[in-house]
């Protein structure tokens, strides 16, 4: 439509007219000015602006105003616009234009009062913005133009901040100042919250002047023209992560950001393992923001951002604490030279190597400082300061900083009063004496402004620990003396030493090396104690003394002068070498005084003296000591004539050696003690006896004898069987020697219990018998004891104890057996025998009298098998063995029998009753046609020896004799063809019948197997012998040589066709022992079988 | 990434720097000054030197990996990938002369001994808690000095040779904490996979005859 020329011509007319009429009304008239504004930037002068009404072309403008004082001034002017001074009042403008040719269009006046100007500062003009990329921090500068305004007003200051491509503002913050009348350059500083590189940042200000004064309307300066920070994301090749390697406080917030090449994309950020949300910058810069960020690890945490392409990048971040203040911080000198502050850091700042924690000690009064080199792994911190001369007093600070933070502590100390001296050097001993030394040492420092206490500290072996303090003037890196008094001869001495400051102690020093030092001999300090005691024969003396202590030998002593005098003169003398503690001096029946001498290589003890008289003594009583605790209480009367004193003399034997006599003496005000000895030993009794000391000699006044601990006698008394009756035992024992009584004897146990002597019984107190019977026996002067009510014939235990106080010994046993009751064995004997004769007497007589009722019943005549042909047995058959009774022919008288053979019938006893034979019938060789029959007879021999038979004998085979023997165990029966069988079994129902009545009970036994009861339904031939005393080694006997076929036969019969094995023993079932030879006697009182 | 700047450095065992890099360079009228110092079971101790440096080679790249922190360990592959950085070329194997197989060697263990300086000073600086490392990494450079002196002595005694170029990796010095890490990273794990084919290589040939 616009593309059409008269329609633009149309509405450019239209716009013209329509222009013409608004500036028709507006103005009035052509050529008029109008719109005067005037606005001062300065408060000195202000530009006056107006416009003109007509849009012609016109010339210059007549300017003029005029104040109320003055004449008018004016300017001419094309630009509509003139710069006056800003006038004190309000004032009258004339505003006169011109056209080109210079006819005035127009004149018009204006009054312009002071409210009508404004005042609107000039835009400042930032003269530098720099960035700090570690920091994060823009530093902006500028000038306040303060030389044109007057001084003192308030100035305000708007910053903005603008981030991006698109500027999006990010910040607006105010800045105040005071305008003095002078260009000053401001600073302002804004700390980014993400790095500086990340993208570009803007900054512009604009100023606001409060000019109470000014009656005319304030505002707003323009904006200064922006001032950028490029970002990385400008530069052509600028990539990154970012910020790199910074160390921020734990809880910080940090950005960071991915600057990239441009066409690559960010696929993900991580801080550490996590990945977090991507913030889009610009087309090449990415961030993630970190909000309350964790502690770091030592190395810091990773940063790492990845991009397309494969592309990688990253940074660290540190996260650490700013450094804490040092505790205890503590500064003192151990030599005067270096001042030694040590703190202990704190909370750990999670910061290392070149981010750890820097410290820097300042002396605030020299100015002096020094940076400290500090161990981070050690928890205290030392740094040295070198001690100024002149300087007593300091005042440290001691400054901590890392990049997080810094902190300070501070101390003020007075170097004299914090003095810890080095520890003393070189310590020396010296000393040419018995009782003192000189002590040497060095300490390495420069002390000669104060006094030095030194502490030396001394021990021996035999003394307890004693701290002698010596205060001493200090020197420089001196050596220091100090002597020890009052030691103790020949002593071996340890010394060490310490130093603090005297005046103003703070702290001891270390103690020094130690140093040995034993001092020279003096003369013994006393005489020894010495005792005496006459020998047996009194002929002679012997004199006993005691070594003296160390701190009283003053030495090592060599030898002892033992002198003997008699008025002054000397009878004896003797120098007794060490290691004696006596000797002997031959008196004859003299007393004399005793001196006795305890030399050292430095001298003489004063001598120690005892008379050599006894005093006779009446009724010396032997008492029992107490034991008390580890030693033996003793108590005696008072003597009141025994002046000096009492000794208590006892002996110490060990073992064969002679015992060693010792002492102890007690004041005469004394009436007991308790004697102790680490010589004395539990359970070993010490006899004791008490001397009364008179001016005239000793008295024995009492022998107590005594144990510090009873304990069980070592062993029982030995002790013999004396007698011994059906019904009693007479024991005796032995006295015990008293150094296996432990104690006190207080009497015998004799226990006693039936036993016999076996070495795997319990002892008899301890086997709970509860036959057994204890006696106590107190008196002790009895040596036998008697035991009655005991049992004839009857062994018993015997054990004997002796007990103590201490507790019973071990037993010792005996082992005794009483005496048979020989009236009562033969009583016991002979009565039954009586009762059996006179009962056979009366059987005997009975028999005789119904002896032909017995004969009947009992043995009636058999009939003689040699007439039958069923038992015509060959006679050399097993000829020569003379024990197969059973199978003899002679003297039988043949009998026939019939023995009925039926299945269903069980063998009763009364199938046993003889029947006359009526049919001779032969056993066929093959068997074959017996199995029709049921009714065989045959020849009959009764045996000899009756025998209870429990084992049926089993059905065998046996070659082609056809006998069969049922009464063995079925476990036996051989292994049978089953081909072989039907041919048995016609066999077996043609067996040979014993005519003997087997036993109810075996039979009932034999019932119990199913096996078994078949075999009885079988009436075969049964072995009139015991089995078990068939000889094994039969010479014909096939399987004697096979042991390990169990159909084996040896130790069976032979029978009477075959003369083969047939049957095992039952005794061979587990063990077979082939020494079951032949027949014997006891087998017919066999109740048993298996027996 | 920028490639590696390789710093041409004349390894010495003359001590002497030479201006190029490159192979071996033979002895001619000059004598080895370490010729008398060999032992006589040098061989088997260079043997098992790589031996050793071969065994414990994972467990410090392991170690090392563990002690940057995420995500060293979860991404040492992209991370620690040793394509962008320098490493001698170690193309042997156990048909290679001997002669070559030694100062391929040398050469390798000369630039390991280096890196392995670096990576211990900068690991000083950023991990000086872990203990376990450092001491894996001192030791590790211990051994490796032993080898170079025993390989030093090998070239002497039996080559005649006493002047091997070589070159260095990058410096990590002035390197921000990040690619410190990661150029440690990338170190370790080549010199894990050429100790091992040393190890390989070198049997043949050191083994007693």
């Amino acid at each position: 439509m616009w593309t059409n020329p008269n329609l633009r011509c149309l509405l450019a007319l239209a716009i013209l007219c329509l222009t013409s009429v608004v500036q028709s009304r507006e103005s009035g008239s052509q050529g008029d000015p109008q719109n005067l504004k005037c606005v001062t930037h300065n408060l000195h002068k202000m530009v006056c602006t107006w416009d003109i009404s007509s849009k012609r072309r016109h010339g210059q403008a007549e300017f003029c105003y005029t104040t109320n004082d003055h004449l008018p001034r004016c300017y001419k002017t094309k630009e509509k616009r003139v710069e006056i001074p800003v006038p004190e009042s309000s004032i009258t403008v004339k505003i006169t234009t011109y056209s080109i040719s210079g006819t005035a269009f127009a004149t018009r006046r204006f009054e312009i009062n002071k409210k009508d100007i404004s005042f609107v500062p000039l835009a400042p003009h930032i003269l530098s913005l720099t960035p700090d990329f570690s920091t994060f921090t823009l530093t902006l500068k500028w000038s306040d133009n303060g030389s044109a305004f007057p001084y003192g007003l308030d100035a305000s200051w708007e910053i903005e901040v603008l981030r991006k491509e698109t500027m999006e503002d990010v910040t607006r913050e105010s800045y105040n100042s005071k305008l003095t009348h002078e260009d000053v350059i401001h600073s302002w500083k804004w700390k980014s919250d993400m790095p500086l590189e990340c993208t570009s940042h803007y900054v512009r200000i604009r100023l606001y002047i409060n000019v109470t004064q000014f009656d005319g309307h304030k505002d707003w300066s323009d904006w200064s023209p922006v001032e950028v920070i490029p970002g990385k994301d400008t530069e052509p090749s600028g990539s990154g992560l970012f910020p790199q390697d910074t160390v921020v406080a734990v809880g910080s917030n940090v950005t960071f950001c991915c600057v990239h090449e441009e066409g690559r994309q960010v696929q993900r950020m991580s801080y550490g393992a996590k990945d977090y949300p991507l913030i889009r910058l610009s087309s090449r810069s990415s961030a993630i923001r970190v909000l309350n960020a964790n502690a770091s690890d030592a190395s810091g945490t990773n940063i790492v951002c990845r991009m397309s392409e494969n592309g990688m990048d990253g940074t660290v971040l540190f996260v650490g604490y700013g450094p804490d203040i040092p505790e205890e911080l503590s500064c003192e000198t151990s030599n005067f030279v270096i001042i030694k502050c040590t703190w202990k850091p704190g909370r750990a700042s999670g910061l290392y190597g070149v981010r750890g924690t820097k410290y820097s000690l300042i002396e605030s009064i020299s100015g002096k400082n020094v940076s400290c080199e500090v161990n981070e792994m050690k928890k205290e911190r030392v740094c040295g300061f070198p001690v100024l001369a002149d300087q007593k007093t300091y005042s440290f600070v001691l400054g901590v900083s890392n990049p997080i933070g810094q902190t300070e502590a501070s101390l003020l100390v007075d170097l004299n009063q914090r003095v810890h001296p080095e520890t003393p050097e070189k310590l020396t001993v010296s000393g040419n004496s018995s009782t003192s030394v000189r002590l040497h040492w060095y300490i390495n420092g420069s002390f000669a402004e104060i006094r030095l206490l030194c502490q030396i500290e001394i021990s021996s072996a035999h003394s307890e620990q004693k701290l002698h303090n010596v205060s001493m003037p200090g020197g420089r890196f001196s050596t220091y003396t100090a002597q020890l008094n009052a030691l103790h001869p020949y002593t071996k001495y340890r010394f060490r030493v310490r130093c603090s400051a005297a005046d103003h102690f703070w702290r001891w020093s270390g103690w020094s090396g130690t140093e040995e030092h034993t001092t020279l001999e003096a003369p013994p300090a006393r005489g020894p104690d010495i005792w005496r005691e006459r020998s047996p024969s009194g002929k002679s003396l012997r004199i006993f003394w005691k070594p003296l202590s160390l701190s009283e030998a003053n030495g090592k002593i060599v030898s002892h002068e033992v002198s003997c005098y008699l008025l002054e003169e000397s009878l004896e003398y003797k120098e007794v070498t060490e290691p004696s503690n006596s000797t002997e001096i031959k008196l004859g029946r003299n007393d004399c005084v005793i001196s006795v001498v305890a030399k050292n290589h430095a001298g003489s003890s004063p001598p120690s003296r005892i008379t050599s008289v006894e005093l006779p003594s009446d009724n010396v009583k032997t008492d029992r000591a107490v034991a008390m605790g580890n030693g033996i209480y003793i108590s005696w009367n008072s003597y009141p004539n025994m002046t000096c004193g009492y000794i208590v003399k006892w002996c110490h034997s060990s073992g064969s050696e002679p015992c060693s006599v010792d002492w102890q003496k007690f004041p005469s005000n004394t009436t007991d003690a308790v004697i102790k000895s680490a010589l004395f030993r539990p359970g070993v009794r010490y006899n004791f006896s008490l001397y009364g000391c008179k001016s005239s000699g000793y008295q024995l006044l009492k022998n107590i004898t005594g144990y510090t601990k009873e304990l069980p006698p070592k062993r029982a008394p030995n002790f013999t069987v004396e007698e011994t009756s059906s019904d009693s035992i007479l024991v005796k024992w032995e006295d015990m020697p008293i150094e296996d009584c432990q104690g006190f004897l207080e009497g015998y146990r004799l226990s006693f219990a039936k036993g016999e002597k076996d070495a795997l019984k319990p002892r008899l107190l301890e086997s709970g018998n509860p036959e057994l019977k204890v006696k106590n026996i107190t008196d002790l002067t009895k040596k036998s004891l008697k035991i009655l009510d005991l049992q004839g014939k009857t062994s018993y235990q015997l054990d004997l104890q002796a007990y103590t106080a201490g507790g019973l010994s071990p037993p010792n046993s005996l082992y005794v057996v009483t005496k048979e009751d020989s009236v009562g064995l033969i009583i016991a004997v002979l009565t039954p025998v009586a009762v059996v004769v006179l009962l056979g007497v009366v059987a005997s007589i009975f028999c005789y009298r119904k002896r032909e009722w017995i004969k009947e019943t009992f043995y009636p005549e058999i009939p003689n098998p040699e007439n039958s042909k069923a038992l015509q047995f060959q006679k050399n058959i097993c000829e020569g063995n003379k024990s197969l009774k059973t199978l003899e022919m002679n003297p039988c008288t043949p009998n026939s029998v019939e023995v009925v053979e039926t299945q269903s019938a069980a063998p009763k006893i009364e199938d046993t009753e003889m029947m006359s034979a009526t049919t001779d019938t032969t056993v066929p060789e093959d068997g074959s046609d017996s199995e029709t029959e049921n009714h065989v007879v045959v020849s009959y021999c009764p045996p000899i020896i009756e025998e209870e038979i429990s084992n049926p004998p089993m059905d065998e085979p046996v070659g082609l004799s056809q006998v069969v023997y049922i009464d063995i165990q079925s476990m036996y029966q051989p292994q049978i063809k089953p081909e072989e069988e039907s041919e048995i079994d016609l066999v077996t129902t043609a067996g040979y019948k014993p005519q003997m009545q087997l036993p109810v009970s075996a039979l009932k036994i034999e019932s119990c197997s199913p096996a078994e009861e078949e075999s009885d339904k079988t009436a075969g031939y049964r072995p009139q012998a015991n089995t078990n005393t068939w000889n094994m080694d039969t010479p014909d006997s096939p399987g004697s040589v096979e042991s390990n076929n169990e159909n084996a036969s040896f130790g069976s019969p032979c029978s009477i066709n075959s003369r083969q094995f047939l049957l095992p023993p039952k005794d061979d079932e587990d063990s077979p022992k082939p020494n079951n030879t032949g027949w014997s006697f006891t087998h017919f009182f066999q109740n048993k079988p298996n027996d | 990434m920028a490639a590696p700047r390789v710093v041409p450095f004349v390894a010495l065992l003359l001590l002497q720097r030479r201006p190029v890099a490159g192979r071996a360079l033979l002895g001619t009228g000059s004598t080895c000054p370490t010729n008398g110092l060999c032992r006589a079971n040098v061989q088997e101790q260079t043997r098992r030197q790589v031996a050793l440096l071969n065994a414990t080679a994972q467990d410090l790249f392991s170690l090392y990996l563990k002690c940057q922190g995420e995500p060293f360990s979860s991404e040492s592959d992209r991370l620690c990938s040793p394509s962008g950085i320098f490493f001698p070329p170690f193309h042997v194997n156990r048909t290679t002369e001997r002669k070559e197989v030694m100062v391929a060697m040398y050469k390798l263990f000369a630039f390991l001994n280096a890196s392995l300086g670096n990576i211990t000073r900068d690991q000083e600086e950023l991990n000086p808690t872990a203990k376990e490392l450092l001491d894996r990494l001192h030791n590790t450079t211990k051994t490796t000095r032993g080898l170079i002196s025993n390989l030093t002595c090998l070239l002497c005694k039996h080559y005649n040779i006493f002047q091997v170029d070589v070159s260095y990796g990058e410096s990590s010095k002035g390197k921000s904490a990040f690619k410190k890490k990661q150029q440690g990273c990338q170190v370790l794990r080549k010199y894990v996979q050429v100790i091992a084919q040393a190890a390989r290589v070198l049997l043949p040939h050191l083994s007693p005859a």
